[in-house]
């Protein structure tokens, strides 16, 4: 454990000095600051929702291209620059490494969501007069969303370029988002042949459900109505967690046997 | 415990890409035994195989045929590296750690704990020179410096085997002897180290024997000494007759004489002494006996271009 937390630690330490994240963090820092100037384009759904909607959209964005851009060459410069070899050649197991390399994403995102939850909830405080409730669980599961796509990402980073990577990971968290909902919509219109739903079933099911962590979609929508919102939290932060493990031992069976 | 450090059998890396129908053998049947407590030089040109060899000991990649061995566990065996330590051609580490916090990443990937964490550290500091300059990132240190940094965190373990690509590359003089030394005094302390490097007169110096590897194959093995014998001495000697030239001749040597001035390039086979005697006998005022030595460069460039397997 102590070589995974010290490579963690290591990978933490890097990630928050990139300059390309900092200034992703900087830009959604600035944004969300200035969200609670877009509550009187509101129009009819009131200046609270486009507030936290606004915002949620803006952390979710920054978290998205943080969670990829991260993950997407830790592995491949740390053998591009050999220092990989150098720890290796240490007492640490190929899995260990992963593992350390997977913690220390997850620790710069959560320092990265700290951040931009701070700064949301003080705007929204003095925008609208009080703390949301909604927005603290909100994050969570943003935090969640990023998390496992931080996992997608350097699972596929255990064996292809980090610009096939780009592509990859990018279209999983696209198809990942919507596929849910096409599926829902080919399954209610019976015109749609077995052809073509089962593909998409089956991607469905392969693919991690991004579309799940996505909070904003009940505060915009109020007719999407969530019943038990706590048990709701629980199954989806237990999803990721189950996927994420999944992605870790792929990518720690694979890592195993590449050479370098 | 055996006292062969490293030992690979017909160690065989070939590479054979997805679409080429042509596989390389980057390694080919490799049969090596490193000693314990030796310095071992390990030659080659550019893409003999010398750091997929090196690879491979470590674990890095895998072997396609035939076995590794490293302190007598197969090759890449993790408890294993507790015992051993590697550094890198060019070593790249965290930049944005100092000194003293590489050292520390180092020690804490060893699982060694606090206090002796950091005395270690503070020793290994001071052992490479760095004391001063451990607070400083490693992205203002020089490539000196870094490499310094780069052996201190081979030593962290306190290793028993060290296997060092290029050490000494690119570096100044005065690091590049410091360098040097402190692979003697490595040595000294009984350690054995496997040296990769391209820096002839250094490996000459330091090494007790060495390998020479081309295109993935064995080409020398063998001790220093042994590897460098056969050099020649030449004596120049004044007032000389022409009857000592045939004499000189039989005994194998090269004779030029002009205007009683005798150049001879005898080979070092013990035949020195008997020259000098006929010439003595025969009047002759020796002015010079220069030993030349057979260099590991002039081994080197024999061996590659004759191109032969042991």
């Amino acid at each position: 454990m102590n070589a995974v937390m010290a490579i963690a630690g290591a990978t933490f330490g890097e990630a928050i000095r990139k300059r390309i994240l900092i200034v992703i963090l900087l830009i959604a820092l600035l944004i969300i600051l200035i969200s609670p100037a877009f509550g009187p384009f509101a129009g009819g759904r009131g200046a609270r929702t486009m507030i936290i909607s606004f915002g949620f959209g803006v952390i979710q964005l920054a978290g998205t291209f943080i969670a990829i851009i991260m993950c997407t060459t830790m592995i491949p410069t740390e053998i591009e620059r050999r220092t990989i070899y150098t720890i290796l050649s240490k007492p640490v197991q190929r899995y260990q490494f992963v593992l350390g390399k997977f913690f220390g994403a997850i620790g710069t995102l959560g320092f990265m969501y700290l951040m931009m939850g701070i700064v949301f909830l003080i705007a929204t405080r003095f925008a609208i007069g009080e703390f949301d409730a909604r927005i603290i669980p909100g994050l969570i599961m943003f935090f969640f969303q990023s998390s496992l796509l931080a996992a997608v990402v350097l699972f596929f980073s255990t064996f292809v370029s980090p610009l096939v990577n780009y592509f990859l990971s990018g279209g999983v968290f696209l198809l990942g988002n919507l596929l849910s909902s096409f599926l829902e919509t080919i399954q209610r219109n019976p015109e749609v042949t077995p052809l073509t739903r089962i593909p998409v079933q089956i991607l469905t099911l392969i693919l991690p459900n991004f579309s799940n962590f996505n909070v904003q979609n009940p505060i915009i929508n109020p007719e999407q109505v969530i019943t038990d919102p706590v048990a709701y939290t629980v199954q989806t932060l237990a999803y990721a967690l189950v996927y994420m493990t999944m992605l870790l031992v792929l990518s720690m069976l694979i890592f195993n046997q590449r050479e370098m | 415990m055996s006292d062969i450090a490293i030992k690979t059998v017909n160690l065989t890396k070939r590479y054979s890409g997805l679409w080429s129908k042509h596989p390389v053998d980057a390694v080919k049947n490799l049969n090596l035994e490193v000693y314990r407590g030796e310095i071992f030089g390990f030659l080659g040109p550019n893409g003999a195989g010398k750091t997929t060899t090196i690879k491979i000991l470590l674990g890095i990649i895998y072997p396609t045929e035939g076995e590794a061995y490293v302190l007598g566990k197969p090759a890449g065996d993790p408890k294993n590296h507790y015992k051993i330590s590697y550094l890198p051609e060019n070593p790249y580490f965290y930049d944005y750690m100092t000194g003293r916090e590489i050292l520390t990443f180092y020690a804490r990937l060893f699982g060694i704990p606090e206090p002796e964490r950091s005395k270690r550290v503070e020793e290994l500091l001071d052992r490479v020179g760095l004391s001063r300059a451990a607070d400083q990132p490693l992205r203002t240190y020089s490539k000196g410096m870094l490499q310094r940094i780069g052996l201190a965190q081979c030593l962290i373990n306190d290793p028993e085997l060290l296997i060092l690509d290029e050490p000494t590359a690119g570096l100044d003089p005065i690091a590049h002897i410091d360098i040097r030394d402190l692979i003697l005094e490595l040595r000294n302390q009984g350690k054995t180290l496997f040296i990769s490097s391209h820096q002839l007169s250094d490996v000459e110096r330091v090494c007790d024997r060495v390998a020479i590897l081309n295109k993935g194959m064995l080409v020398r093995l063998g001790k220093i000494e042994e590897l460098l014998a056969g050099g020649h001495v030449e004596i120049i000697a004044d007032k000389v007759s022409d009857n000592v030239v045939e004499p000189i001749r039989q005994l194998g040597g090269k004779v030029s004489l002009h205007d009683g001035r005798l150049i001879v390039q005898q080979p070092d086979d013990g035949s020195v002494d008997r020259v000098i005697d006929i010439v003595r006998a025969a009047g002759g005022h020796i002015i010079s006996v220069k030993p030349y030595r057979r260099t590991l460069e002039d081994l080197f460039v024999e061996t590659i271009q004759g191109g032969k397997s042991v």
